[in-house]
């Protein structure tokens, strides 16, 4: 797989996706990142960050139930593999790492 | 607002049925639903209006996922398994119909490597001094006489004080270099030639051009007196392995010079070709006058001097000859109006001389090419290509009822037309691309015979050439697309249902185009065979005219260059034709300044001697003896010959039938013993000769006096009786080596050396029917390969016929009448474009023939007869086939 690396978008993404632990589907994860993040993004822009991930292999997806509000159509729901988790707990420790080495603005901040 | 709401509870339809273009169809589903769930939610948020707006931005915003998953299916996927399998299919029906393959490949490869040896042709032709860094700015001055208005010089050698002069007075000319052509025989040691390109030049010459040398030094080797620059094979020849710097040559047994630089040897592709170059200021000594100035740097009227000049990058010849004129007028404006005359002196660019220039004083004017011949057979060429072309078009036309089937299985599994047009022109690329492999195999193979014929020197330095490359692509690339775009588009417009169901009535379509095709194909044909005859009829004509003058069994021997002591040449030459008479086998000897066939220097002014000074107009001279008439059996129309017996002879001067008329006499007769100013004296003219052709059956004769000088021995004319020509030109060999030691035996047979000045017009005739036949042969291919599959089509027609009691003879002729009207109507078409191009063509020559009724007929019955021998074999076979055969299978 190419592209190893996150962008800030799709690594927000893939957080949301996790947290929502299977019920993460894209008008869900879009309202999640306005709930959270207090950020207004375009369902394209989502579906854009899902697929990519999903190609990546980052995401997996299944399809949900079928139901009248969605105009009958199915939703695909996503959830993150355990390459994805990989990549995030990597992501982490990478900032963890470099919030260490900057002790007087971590203690300002914190 | 319920109601309202429920019949508007789905987003806009449009937007829906935009969302489903841009959206992969994998991926709308899903897409669809998320969309269409926001929208349900903001309806009952934000009210319809407002969720529509969001609905319809929110598919705009996907256009962002267009791209989204596309690529697999499409991109990479799909349409590389096309590809693959566009190829495939080409080859299999390459292989599936070899003779139609063949024909259409061979037809194509004949066509590109006729059009490719044109171009090589073409572009050698076009390639003359192009070889020098400065070319477009370097420039030939000519010099152009008018008297009373009329152009009496139109030379290309320019009087040697306009150079120095141009330098002076006119700030575009960087350089100007003047080279004076000489000959003479050259020793070295015991070694000892006759040379033709010597000349005499200016020490910037080899600065001007790029003439680079092996050894020596550009800059100055011409500078001093009796030095010499000598081509690399002149100094192989003479020198061997020596160092040939700082050796002495002896030119004509009076002159030393040295050599002081060895040149590259000219490149065949210049139109100046030089062995020796010898420093100008030599010259300048020999003609030196008593104050020390040198006539070969100030006269006005001396022109023997081939004038090149430099300009600086980006100046106008046209501007230039403007500005010149005025100088030229403050400097010479008096003697023009005293000598009652008018000089010029344009500019040429030195790219033009090859092609486009065939004046007086050529530097090589044998080598002189003709530029509206190039011309010709650059659209030969292009017309060749496109014969082969239309033979593509016709035969895949044609052919368009057996792909028929496979257009409709493929389109019924789904083919789109545009699927289709791309795999008949892979198939076209496929084709024109082996054509074109196989093309150059030819022209590799084919290029030293190509060369023996045409009497050029191509190599194969072309396949290194990026120019070249470029062309190959293109011919590729717009063949290609030229022979496959139209059968392409015929063929993927097939109905599958009309072709399954029978309707598509066998090869109708493009039927009109196709036989217009072919009258274009064999109109070209007959043009190229008419042309071929034309031309060769006019060499004919020229060879066999009566030129005035008997040119057989004659020997040529070039007069001696070294003679020790100049008063007793005269007798000397008296006596060596007096022991040359002695032998059996020779009938007559004379000794003259020209021989038939060469070209004229020696000028001279000439007028009646009661008119006024101004009247003196520019006659050509040929010094003879007594001999020189009877002995080239020319006819004395009016008076006589020079007679030995009259000592008054030396007053006396013969003259042309065209000097008479130029001189304004009524007539020969009233000629005799008027008296002109001829070099300056009183002589009385006592005879008149035809107008035989002393230089060419090209040109018009021109006036000619021929006034007695035993002294002028360029050339012993040695006439043989043929009983014993061996004996004879031993005799003569052995007397000439007796009398002139120190000179080498040169000689020629007169009859050669006068046909050598239509060396290029044979060989362009000889180029034309080369084409010519190219021409028909894939025009042929393409009517055998168009006639087998009309045949084919109609095979149950003529079994059914067969069957019902038609003859064999009348089924010939049902089939072949379409081919005879086709060929009937090329004709019509061709006849009057080939009468107007030869037309042009035949008013390059002096004397010429007119184009007869015959030429365009035998033509056409030619071209005829070779389409039918070629359609008949395969109508003869299936007008005698078994009709079972043709309609048992249905």
């Amino acid at each position: 797989m190419k592209g190893k690396y996150l962008g800030e978008f799709e690594e927000l993404v893939l957080l949301v996706v996790a947290s929502l632990s299977g019920e993460a589907y894209a008008v869900a994860v879009k309202n999640e990142i306005f709930k959270i993040a207090n950020r207004k993004v375009n369902i394209s822009a989502v579906h854009s960050a899902l697929y990519r991930l999903e190609d990546k292999g980052f995401l997996s997806s299944d399809f949900g139930a079928a139901t009248a509000v969605r105009g009958g159509k199915k939703k695909r729901l996503f959830e993150v593999t355990s390459a994805g988790f990989e990549t995030l707990k990597r992501m982490k420790s990478v900032k963890e790492n470099l919030w260490s080495q900057i002790p007087q603005l971590s203690f300002q901040t914190l | 607002m319920q109601s309202q709401d429920n019949r508007d509870s789905a987003p806009p339809r449009w937007a829906v049925k935009l969302l489903r273009r841009i959206i992969d169809a994998s991926l709308f589903d899903d897409i669809y639903g998320d969309l269409y769930e926001l929208y349900q939610e903001r309806k009952t948020l934000l009210g319809t209006r407002r969720a529509g707006h969001l609905f319809i931005i929110d598919v705009l915003a996907s256009i962002r996922n267009y791209q989204l998953r596309r690529k697999k299916y499409y991109s990479s996927g799909n349409s590389m398994a096309m590809i693959h399998n566009y190829f495939k299919s080409t080859f299999r029906n390459i292989v599936k119909n070899k003779t139609y393959s063949v024909l259409n490949i061979m037809g194509l490869a004949l066509g590109i490597a006729a059009c490719l040896f044109i171009l090589q042709y073409v572009s050698y032709e076009r390639s003359y001094d192009k070889f020098h860094a400065n070319h477009p700015d370097l420039y030939r001055v000519l010099y152009k006489v008018y008297r009373n208005g009329e152009l009496n010089i139109d030379c290309a050698a320019a009087v040697p004080r306009v150079g120095p002069f141009m330098k002076e007075k006119m700030p575009q000319v960087i350089d100007y270099a003047r080279v004076y052509p000489m000959g003479g025989v050259v020793t070295y040691g015991d070694i000892q030639y006759r040379e033709d390109r010597m000349h005499m030049t200016d020490p910037s010459f080899l600065q001007m051009f790029t003439f680079p040398l092996v050894k020596g030094d550009p800059a100055s080797a011409l500078i001093d007196p009796n030095k010499v620059v000598i081509s690399e094979s002149v100094a192989r020849k003479y020198f061997g392995n020596e160092d040939p710097l700082g050796k002495i040559l002896e030119v004509d047994g009076e002159h030393q010079v040295e050599v002081s630089g060895v040149a590259m040897d000219v490149p065949d592709n210049s139109h100046f070709k030089f062995d020796f170059l010898i420093s100008y200021e030599t010259l300048n000594n020999q003609t030196r006058n008593d104050d020390g100035s040198a006539s070969s740097e100030t006269a006005w009227g001396w022109y023997d001097f081939n004038t090149y000049v430099l300009l600086q990058p980006g100046s106008d010849p046209a501007v230039f000859d403007k500005q010149f004129e005025e100088f030229l007028y403050e400097e010479r404006g008096e003697d023009f109006e005293e000598y009652n005359f008018k000089a010029e002196f344009p500019l040429q660019p030195i790219t033009d001389i090859h092609l486009y220039s065939n004046l007086l004083q050529e530097s090589e004017p044998e080598e002189q090419g003709d530029g509206q011949a190039v011309s010709f057979l650059t659209i030969i060429a292009f017309f060749i290509l496109l014969i082969a072309w239309i033979n593509y078009v016709n035969l895949s036309t044609a052919r368009s009822i057996e792909r028929a089937r496979e257009v409709g299985v493929r389109k019924t599994l789904g083919a789109t037309p545009r699927q289709l047009v791309y795999q008949f022109l892979t198939e076209s690329l496929v084709l024109n691309l082996i054509a074109l492999l196989i093309a150059l195999g030819i022209v590799v193979i084919g290029i030293q015979s190509f060369n023996q014929l045409t009497a050029s020197s191509l190599d194969l330095a072309f396949l290194s050439d990026p120019f070249f490359w470029l062309v190959i692509l293109a011919v590729l690339i717009i063949g290609s697309i030229i022979s496959g775009l139209y059968p392409a588009f015929v063929l993927s417009s097939f109905k599958p249902v009309s072709v399954f169901s029978g309707q598509l009535s066998m090869g109708t379509s493009g039927n009109g185009m196709r036989r217009a095709l072919v009258v274009f194909q064999f109109a070209a044909s007959v043009t190229l065979i008419a042309s071929t005859i034309i031309v060769y009829q006019q060499l004919a004509h020229m060879r066999n005219i009566d030129l005035g003058f008997d040119m057989t069994e004659t020997l040529v021997v070039e007069g001696p260059a070294v003679f020790g002591i100049d008063s007793l040449f005269a007798s000397t030459s008296k006596s060596f034709k007096h022991e040359l008479l002695q032998h059996p086998g020779i009938s007559s000897v004379t000794s003259a300044s020209n021989v038939p066939g060469d070209e004229i220097f020696w000028t001279n002014g000439i007028k009646r001697e009661e008119e006024p000074d101004d009247q003196f107009t520019t006659i050509y001279n040929v010094g003879v003896d007594y001999e020189y008439f009877p002995t080239y059996d020319i006819d004395i129309i009016a008076g006589r010959n020079y007679l030995e017996s009259h000592s008054t002879d030396t007053g006396s001067l013969v003259l042309n039938e065209a000097a008479i008329k130029m001189l304004g006499f009524p007539s020969a007769d009233e000629a005799i013993d008027q008296r002109v100013t001829f070099w300056g004296r009183p002589k009385s003219i006592i005879g008149v000769v035809d107008n035989y052709n002393q230089m060419s059956a090209k040109t018009q004769v021109a006036p000619i006096a021929f006034p007695l000088a035993t002294r002028a021995a360029r050339f012993y004319t040695i006439k043989m009786d043929g009983e014993d020509y061996q004996s004879a030109f031993n005799s003569a060999q052995s007397t000439y080596e007796a009398f002139f030691p120190g000179n080498p035996f040169d000689y020629f047979f007169l009859d050669d050396f006068f046909n050598r000045q239509y060396e290029n017009d044979r060989t362009f005739s000889r180029v034309f029917i080369l084409f010519a036949i190219f021409a028909i042969l894939v025009a042929c291919l393409g009517l055998f390969g168009l006639s087998s599959f009309t045949v084919l089509k109609r095979s149950k027609e003529i079994g059914i016929r067969k069957v019902l009691g038609a003859g064999v003879s009348s089924i010939v002729q049902l089939l072949s009448r379409e081919f005879i009207m086709l060929i009937i109507v090329a004709n019509l078409v061709a006849w009057p474009v080939t009468y107007f191009l030869m037309s042009r063509w035949l008013e390059n020559y002096a004397t010429r023939i007119t184009p007869g009724v015959s030429v365009f007929i035998i033509s056409g019955v030619l071209v005829l007869v070779i389409a039918m021998l070629t359609v008949s074999q395969k109508i003869i076979s299936t007008a005698l086939t078994n009709p079972v055969e043709a309609i048992r299978d249905e």
